[in-house]
């Protein structure tokens, strides 16, 4: 009959408990696993640390100011790895976005069958892992593998060129590879578009390009503002798939940023006050595109 | 009038014909790789220096059996069963749990902690790698499964929370209330309420967490060097780098590598495709 009557004060001593016992689990191994080491790099990246335990150190830890961002911008390999990140971005957002759009466009429009086929087996190979992917490439594309023997089929004078261009198999992998991410995306957002405003805009004889224009690409251009960003940083973190067809070579000169940062760090010597420059200003670039393209969008688009 | 209605379905004919060939054909460029290396780990690598491109003459198994062997493959996806599994129970469940706080316990500290979370979305791996690398030599976790488990549960919770918060604002607080009229802990509200109706979203998490977890290899690549400890995917870079000229064999190992993520795949192929279109806010 009578419910206990708790007092006020004691509620909310066991919601405040409650609160940190089912924040805390989580909230402790993010801040010692991200949080803190993202700092940490930064705080590395302006240091002369040399490996070795932190405390008690005989060559004591001293911080140096901007010496490895300043050695960066002297470095050709640097600025090599800066370009070709830009040349993934660019397939990314000039490639796989508006291939991945237009492919899921003509699934959704073109009243085809079978749209469930297509849609699985172009997703089919993001979903492998990239290190499975990036040793079948790199065997296809060998010197005496297959590739020179399908291009011969078509053009008997056929001489390699691979090794003239390093970074276009990559990029046609990452292309490949990629795509249907885009498409997933778009189709799960398309099929969120009214369909009645489509038929009755068809209905009032809006050709099929008014209908994209008007209402479809508007209706997505947040959708697009979010892979473009999510483009532009995978691009720019891109690294399982480069370090296992080429390992950066030859000569550095299909390295990106990751990957050279990875050689900085973990081969050779290691450099650790280095690479964390590169990981820091891997970060801000890619803060800086992403907001150059939110700031696009608001100019441009936002009209949903 | 019966002409033009004519011309334009001829013209709706062209289309939806060149719409099929145009998929078709992306479709097979999608697969054609994966077929040929299926082709192609059934050859002897004798066989394949000559024949690149063709079917195999005769279906030859014994490189899958030395790839397994040689490869140990038995103990690596054992291993990335281990690493996979335990890191998607625990990201589900601490995020959810600081997601269900989070959105239901007012507290003076969530603006301060969900933000904290939150940019942690746009982290990157690479900014951690030499710091997690050289923390978890301090505390003499290199080389251990917890020293791998822990960096993927702490890289999954920023998501893990996000989608989290937003799925359990939805649950009406109506239930919540009732429950704690009743004399429920917060604890028990989380078991026997907030998971089965946040279900959705944590199957989406769990997608999300499988999938980048069976695959991830940077990180895992620096933290262990022991055999015994690797994940497949470490493990096949190893064994393909050592035969790299021993085709079949190399082949062969790359088949099994794919098979457990596209049994995956088939499986819960409608659960992917919703997963990472909400997966999309990571950045």
């Amino acid at each position: 009959m009578n419910k206990r009557v708790k007092s006020i004060n004691y509620v909310k001593k066991e919601e405040g408990r409650a609160y940190w016992l089912l924040v805390l689990p989580g909230l402790i191994i993010y801040f010692s696993i991200m949080a803190f080491p993202t700092i940490f790099s930064v705080v590395l990246s302006l240091s002369n640390y040399k490996g070795g335990p932190l405390f008690g150190n005989r060559t004591p830890f001293e911080l140096v100011g901007f010496k490895w961002y300043a050695n960066l911008l002297k470095d050709e390999y640097f600025f090599m790895a800066l370009n070709n990140n830009f040349k993934i971005v660019l397939v990314s957002v000039f490639g796989q976005i508006p291939l991945g759009f237009f492919l899921a466009y003509i699934l959704h429009r073109g009243m085809v069958k079978g749209k469930i086929f297509f849609q699985t087996m172009i997703y089919l190979p993001c979903v492998i892992s990239t290190v499975v992917i990036g040793i079948l490439w790199k065997s296809f594309f060998a010197p005496n593998g297959a590739f020179p023997e399908l291009v011969k089929i078509f053009n008997p004078d056929y001489e390699t060129q691979l090794l003239s261009h390093p970074m276009a198999p990559v990029l046609f992998v990452i292309f490949w590879m990629y795509t249907g991410t885009y498409l997933i995306i778009f189709l799960a957002n398309l099929q969120k578009i009214d369909t009645s405003i489509l038929e009755a805009a068809k209905i009032d004889g809006a050709t099929e390009m008014q209908v994209l224009k008007y209402i479809v690409l508007p209706a997505l251009s947040g959708v697009i503002v979010t892979t473009c960003i999510l483009a532009i940083s995978g691009s720019l973190k891109s690294f399982d798939l480069i370090y296992v067809m080429t390992s950066g070579g030859p000569a550095n000169r299909t390295t990106v940023l990751s990957l050279y940062m990875f050689d900085k760090a973990f081969k050779g010597a290691p450099k650790y006050p280095l690479a964390n420059a590169i990981s820091t200003v891997m970060v801000m670039i890619s803060f800086i595109l992403i907001w150059i393209t939110m700031r696009v969008e608001k100019r441009f688009g936002g009209r949903t | 009038m019966s002409e033009i209605k004519i011309k334009t379905d001829v013209k709706a004919k062209i289309g939806l014909i060149l719409t099929y060939v145009l998929l078709i054909a992306f479709t097979f460029l999608a697969i054609y790789p994966l077929l040929w290396l299926l082709s192609n780990s059934f050859k002897t690598t004798t066989e394949f220096q000559l024949n690149k491109l063709g079917l195999p003459n005769n279906i030859v198994l014994i490189n899958y059996a030395d790839a397994w062997v040689r490869g140990k493959f038995g103990v690596l996806i054992m291993n990335s069963f281990i690493y996979t599994g335990l890191t998607t129970v625990f990201v589900v469940l601490f995020s959810f749990m600081a997601g269900f706080a989070f959105a239901k316990i007012p507290h003076r500290a969530t603006k301060f902690l969900s933000g904290s979370f939150i940019i942690g979305l746009l982290l990157t791996l690479q900014s951690i790698m030499v710091p997690l690398f050289l923390m978890v030599n301090w505390v003499g976790l290199y080389n251990t499964r917890l020293g791998v488990l822990l960096p993927y549960i702490g890289i999954g919770m920023p998501l893990g929370v996000y989608l989290g918060t937003e799925y359990i604002k939805s649950i009406p607080d109506a239930l919540i209330e009732s429950a704690r009229l009743d004399g429920a802990k917060y604890g028990r509200i989380f078991f026997s309420i907030i998971l089965p109706m946040a279900k959705p979203a944590a199957i989406t998490l769990a997608i999300l967490t499988v999938t980048g977890t069976w695959n991830e290899f940077m990180l895992i690549n620096i933290l262990t060097s022991n055999d015994s400890i690797k994940s497949l995917p470490v493990g096949i870079q190893a064994f393909a780098g050592a035969l790299s000229s021993d085709y079949g064999k190399q082949f062969a190992a790359l088949v099994i590598g794919l098979i457990p993520m596209l049994a995956f795949y088939m499986v819960f192929r409608k659960e992917i495709t919703k997963g990472v279109s909400a997966g999309a806010v990571k950045g």
